[in-house]
This record gives structure tokens, C-alpha cells and sequence, in this order.
């Protein structure tokens, strides 16, 4: 029966770096940027924020870039409230930084410097994908090999998911739980997990504390 | 010999370099700097060949030769790039363009890919074979140096051949410069297979506090690095001062004389007049090949600071993380993205900031000790030599496939 059913295959996403040699100094060039560099320098700021594994204050690089250097709290905690996976493009949430920013500098106009050192530097990335070498076909394979693999997978299939398909589309984990395994409730718990409230490895566990929840009442054989 | 890394660095990273090694298998990579010994570029060199090698590669590393003449001009250039005003002659260029040319007698530059390092061997790019600059042959400029504030002059010489490489890789954002070329970050690693880096016994590192006669009677508070005015040695004996007042400790301020620097010698005797005959301060001075002795001494601290008012990357914090101490550093250089303010370590801006964590640290051994593992967590995913080795294939590959974003593999 097992054989028949569609294996979860883990992959994994290795990002390399490469600097668009733009940099901002002050609120005004930050918004002039943002709206000229490609589209890939927005995905990397805003989307692959949750790359970097631990949880920060902000949600994407322009907002703790406008926290932390700029100090502008108010405006880095509207910043942080866009949230990417709502919006259909990357064009999109170009526009709502925009807008936030030009809302901000309606009010206070004439931003300062940064201190030297403090600038915003525009990067962008290529993205690696390879398989990782894991297939599970059912929830006890799955909970093993969720305790394994590396961040770099866990991003890849929870967070980059929701870009690679699609509007409406949330995580892989999700989607092969529903689907091929038919545990809705299970995917339902694990969609319910705010992706801009952890960092990878807590992910991680709340992902485990569910399936694991799961498994063991499958093995009492208590009925979800 | 990939294996030896095994459980040691995240999986992922080893398994990406096998598998771009099984893409690259056969063709051949050259490394080109200009010293065979000493320096991180060397060191990662040691180790990067043979484990490519190992698996396909056709990887060789070829060393620049230059007398001293050009040796003296490729370090006014490196102090030029990295914001020193030097004085340069139409004539000191031409001896370092016909250094370059004479190299390429001897160097075999024929390989599918060419990763230069630095600038002493920039010009070889001057020499690519035609059927080289239309072919499929990369030829990628690696800078490993600070030059987010170089003298224009100097950068603008140096730009003419960078330029015509296929590729740059910088080690930081803010080192990489406005290029008609593809511009990559790769920051730099430690091997935590070296000496200066592996787990040691109690009895190794209680050797070396024995030789150089520090007691572990009280907290040590260590920072490694030369005696140089960026490093700050006077700044942390403040904080050690103010910290004193509260918290009893030693200090530890170790590292290798400054010989190329003119300076050196006399801020290594003002650091010694300015502490004077405090019997828990130790200045320790070391040949720069005192690699597991720099290991102990880093295990047996309890804070490890690298207070620097300028900074190349830093890597000392790094090695601190890895061995999961607390670590407090100048928000300068690489410094800030090795340590997550609050979260693996305290970045500071004053004497007064270093010596309050310091403090923090000592009375909350919990946050310590937290922060130590976070740190070490970090690093492991972070700056350890399979990840500069994973960046360099991943960025042939990416160079051979120009143009697209998302590389499956």
C-alpha cells in the first residue's frame, strides 16, 4: 500500500550572495533604490529574510535596516507588517515599501545619515536546489527525518513554498500531508504556525510536537 | 577526506559540494596567490586542493614569484586599497605589470577555471588566452582585503583588469564596488579541523596556561590579536580597569608583534607601560605559528573580546564562538555579522559598553553559557571552510550558467 503512495521528498536551497553595488545612506536613497533594483534584490531582502535562522525584531531586511540604523522604530514596525506571502507579487510588495516609505517621509521629510558603516548594501542571490537524499512515505518517516535535516531544507519547504507555488499555495509539509496522506487536521495544525513569529529550529520543533502528537495516537490507535 | 567533516558541519554544505564536484568532475580549477605559508588565503588553500582533488577536480594552486621590489609595491598597494595614502610612480606600476607578465611564463593558466587572489596577481588576467576570453573559461578575482574606502587613484589602476574578469568575489557588501561584472559575497571561514581550532584535552590546554604562567584562579577575559592601534589593546585594558572595580579577573592580551607595521613595536611598549605592574594582566607575545597555543588560551577564558576600532573580518570572533565563549565586539568590519547583538555575543561602540558586558557575562554565567552554544551554532552554519569551499564551487557553476536564478541540481 505504501509503495503506491507519492514519497515526501526533502530538498534543500543553498543561497549565494552577490552584491548589486547599490548602497542607501539615508531613507530618501533607500526608497529611490527600492524602486530600481530588480526584482531579485526585493526577493532577497524581503522574502529570504527567514534564511538567516534566527528570529530578529523585524520581519525583512528593509525594516530592521530602518530599526536598528536609522532608528526609526515607527517606521520599522510598519515596515515589519507587510506581510509577502499575502501579496501576488514581488512587484507588489515593492509597491507597499514604497508606500509605507513615502507615507513616513510625508511626515518627517528630511531623513538623516546613517553613521559610516551603517548603509544599506542591495544584494541579490542565486539559489541552489538539490535533493538532500530523504524520501519518507508516512508520518513516522517524517518525524525522523524532520529532526535531521539541516535549516536550509526547513526554509526551503515552509517558507520558500509559499513563493515557488503559488498564490494560495502554503507550505510543502502541508500540502503532502493533506494530500497524499490525507491528515488534514495534521496539515491544518502545522498551517497554523506563524512563519514571521519563529526562527527555523522552532519550526522545526513545533512541526515535531505535532507529528509526534500524531504518530503516538496513531501507534494508541486514538482516532484524529 | 571530505568525510573527516563529517558530523562537524552541517550536512547540507557536503552534500552540495559533492554534488557540484560530481557536476565539475574532471575539469580543472587553478588558485593563483602569491604565498605558499601563512595568511587565511594559504590556509584554506592547504586544505581546499587535496579535498577537491579527492573529489574530481583537477585543482591546482600556483604561487606568484616576485622579488622584493614588487613585494614592497603590492603592500602599498594593499595599504592604498584599504584607505592609506601611499606614494606611487608611473615606474612602480610597470614593475608590477612586468612581474605579472613574467609569471605567466611559468604559470600554466590553462584551466576552465581560474580563481585569482588578491591583487598581487590581478594583472595575469592581462595575459588570458584569446580562445580563453570567447571560450567557456572562467576567470573569477577573489579580493580578500577591506577596500570599501580604497584611494581612488590605486582602485582605478587595479579596475582596469578587474574588469576584464568573468567575475568578482568580495568578503563583505560594503567591500564590493560598482563593476560591469558579476559582484559575489563570500565571507571567510575557519577549519575546525586546524590546530588552532580542534578540541583539545584538559591536560593540552592546562600545558599552556602552565607555559606562559597563567593561574586559573579567576575569571580570564582574552583578546587575540596584533598589537596594533586598530585593535584597541589600550581600550581593553580600560574596560579590564573598570570591570576590575567589581568582577576580580585577568586579563590576556596575546598575539604576534606588528612587523610590518613601524608602529608595532611602540604600542606594544605603551600597552606594556599602560599596564603596568598588575601581576592579572598577561601580554603574551607570540610567533604567529602558536596555533593550539591560541586554541588553549581561548579555552580557558571565560569572555573573549575583540574590541577593534577597524576591522578586516575579524575572524578571531569566529574561532571564540566556536569554541562557545561569550564574545564582545567592535561594531566594525566583519565583526557585527558574526555577532548577533543579544544573541551570540554583545557588539559595543565604547571602552565603557566592552567592560558592562564583560560584566554581564561574568554574573550571569546561564547568558554565558547560552550565548556560547548559540554562537558556536552560528558559526557551524555560518564560516566554517566547507561553506567557502561550497561558495567557490557554487560560484564557478553559477558563472558557467550566467543569467538564472535558480540552479536545480
Amino acid at each position: 500500500m505504501e509503495n503506491n503512495i507519492e514519497p515526501f521528498e526533502f530538498k534543500q536551497c543553498v543561497s549565494i550572495v552577490k552584491s548589486t553595488g547599490r548602497y542607501a545612506s539615508n531613507l530618501s536613497e533607500l526608497r529611490k533604490l527600492i524602486s530600481r533594483v530588480g526584482d531579485e534584490s526585493i526577493f532577497h531582502h524581503v522574502y529570504q529574510y527567514f534564511l538567516k535562522g534566527h528570529m530578529l525584531e523585524y520581519t525583512n531586511d528593509f525594516a530592521h535596516w530602518a530599526g536598528e540604523h536609522l532608528e526609526e522604530r515607527a517606521l520599522a514596525e510598519r515596515l515589519s507588517s507587510i506581510d509577502p506571502y499575502t501579496l501576488k507579487s514581488v512587484s507588489e510588495v515593492r509597491k507597499e515599501l514604497i508606500r509605507e516609505i513615502d507615507d513616513f517621509l510625508s511626515h518627517f521629510p528630511e531623513p538623516r545619515d546613517v553613521a559610516p558603516g551603517g548603509e544599506f548594501y542591495f544584494n541579490e542571490t542565486v539559489s541552489l536546489v538539490f535533493p538532500v537524499g530523504v524520501k519518507t512515505r508516512n508520518l513516522a518517516e517524517f518525524l525522523v527525518a524532520i529532526g535531521h535535516i539541516d535549516a536550509g531544507s526547513i526554509y526551503y519547504h515552509f517558507y520558500d513554498s509559499r513563493v515557488r507555488l503559488g498564490e494560495g499555495v502554503v507550505d510543502d509539509f502541508s500540502r503532502w500531508i493533506e494530500h497524499t496522506l490525507y491528515r488534514k487536521k495534521v496539515a491544518d495544525k502545522i498551517r497554523a504556525i506563524d512563519p514571521f513569529m519563529h526562527s527555523i529550529e522552532s519550526i522545526r520543533e513545533h512541526i515535531k510536537e505535532i507529528v509526534e502528537e500524531c504518530v503516538r495516537a496513531d501507534m494508541e490507535g486514538v482516532e484524529d | 577526506m571530505i568525510r573527516q567533516y563529517s558530523g562537524i558541519v552541517p550536512k547540507g554544505d557536503l552534500l552540495l559540494i559533492q554534488k557540484l564536484c560530481d557536476k565539475l568532475k574532471g575539469r580543472s580549477f587553478i588558485h593563483v596567490n602569491s604565498t605558499r605559508e601563512g595568511g587565511g588565503v594559504a590556509e584554506i588553500l592547504q586544505r581546499m586542493i587535496p579535498l577537491l582533488k579527492d573529489l574530481g577536480i583537477d585543482a591546482r594552486w600556483e604561487v606568484l614569484e616576485g622579488d622584493a621590489t614588487f613585494f614592497e609595491i603590492t603592500k602599498k598597494i594593499h595599504n592604498a586599497l584599504q584607505g592609506n595614502r601611499e606614494k606611487f610612480t608611473k615606474k612602480m606600476w610597470e614593475y608590477y605589470y612586468e612581474v605579472n607578465r613574467k609569471n605567466k611564463r611559468n604559470i600554466n593558466l590553462n584551466a576552465d577555471a581560474v580563481l585569482i587572489h588578491d591583487p598581487q596577481p590581478a594583472a595575469l588576467i592581462d595575459f588570458r588566452r584569446k580562445s580563453a576570453r570567447s571560450g567557456k573559461k572562467i576567470w573569477i578575482w577573489r579580493c580578500h582585503i577591506d577596500v570599501a574606502h580604497p584611494v581612488s587613484g590605486v582602485w582605478s589602476n587595479l579596475r582596469k583588469y578587474i574588469v576584464q574578469y568573468n567575475s568578482a568575489i568580495f568578503s563583505v557588501s560594503k567591500f564590493a564596488k560598482s563593476l560591469p561584472i558579476d559582484e559575489f559575497i563570500v565571507t571567510p571561514s575557519i577549519d575546525p579541523l586546524s590546530d588552532k581550532n580542534r578540541e583539545l584535552t584538559d591536560r593540552e590546554i592546562n600545558e599552556v596556561g602552565d607555559q606562559f604562567g597563567i593561574p586559573r584562579d579567576k575569571p580570564i577575559i582574552l583578546q587575540v590579536s596584533r598589537f596594533d592601534r586598530f585593535k584597541d589593546p589600550i581600550g581593553v585594558i580600560n574596560a579590564y580597569k573598570i570591570v576590575k572595580k567589581y568582577n576580580d579577573c585577568r586579563l590576556i592580551l596575546a598575539g604576534s608583534p606588528a612587523t610590518d607595521d613601524p608602529e608595532g613595536e611602540a604600542i606594544l611598549n605603551e600597552v606594556r607601560d599602560y599596564a603596568g605592574n598588575d601581576p592579572d594582566i598577561h601580554i603574551l607575545l607570540l610567533p604567529p605559528d602558536k596555533h593550539k597555543e591560541i586554541n588553549a588560551l581561548q579555552r580557558m577564558s571565560d569572555v573573549i573580546l575583540q574590541k577593534s576600532i577597524k576591522e578586516g573580518f575579524g575572524l578571531t570572533v569566529s574561532e571564540a564562538m566556536w569554541k562557545e565563549k561569550p564574545v564582545i565586539g567592535g561594531a566594525v568590519g566583519g565583526i557585527p555579522l558574526q555577532i548577533v547583538h543579544g544573541l551570540t555575543g554583545f557588539v559595543v561602540y565604547s571602552v565603557e559598553g566592552a567592560a558592562f558586558r564583560i560584566r554581564q557575562f561574568l554574573n550571569n554565567p546561564d547568558m554565558a553559557k547560552r550565548m556560547g552554544q548559540e554562537g558556536r551554532e552560528y558559526v557551524r552554519n555560518n564560516f566554517l571552510i566547507t561553506r567557502q569551499i561550497r561558495d567557490y564551487l557554487s560560484i564557478w557553476y553559477c558563472t558557467m550558467n550566467r543569467g538564472r536564478h535558480v540552479l536545480e541540481l
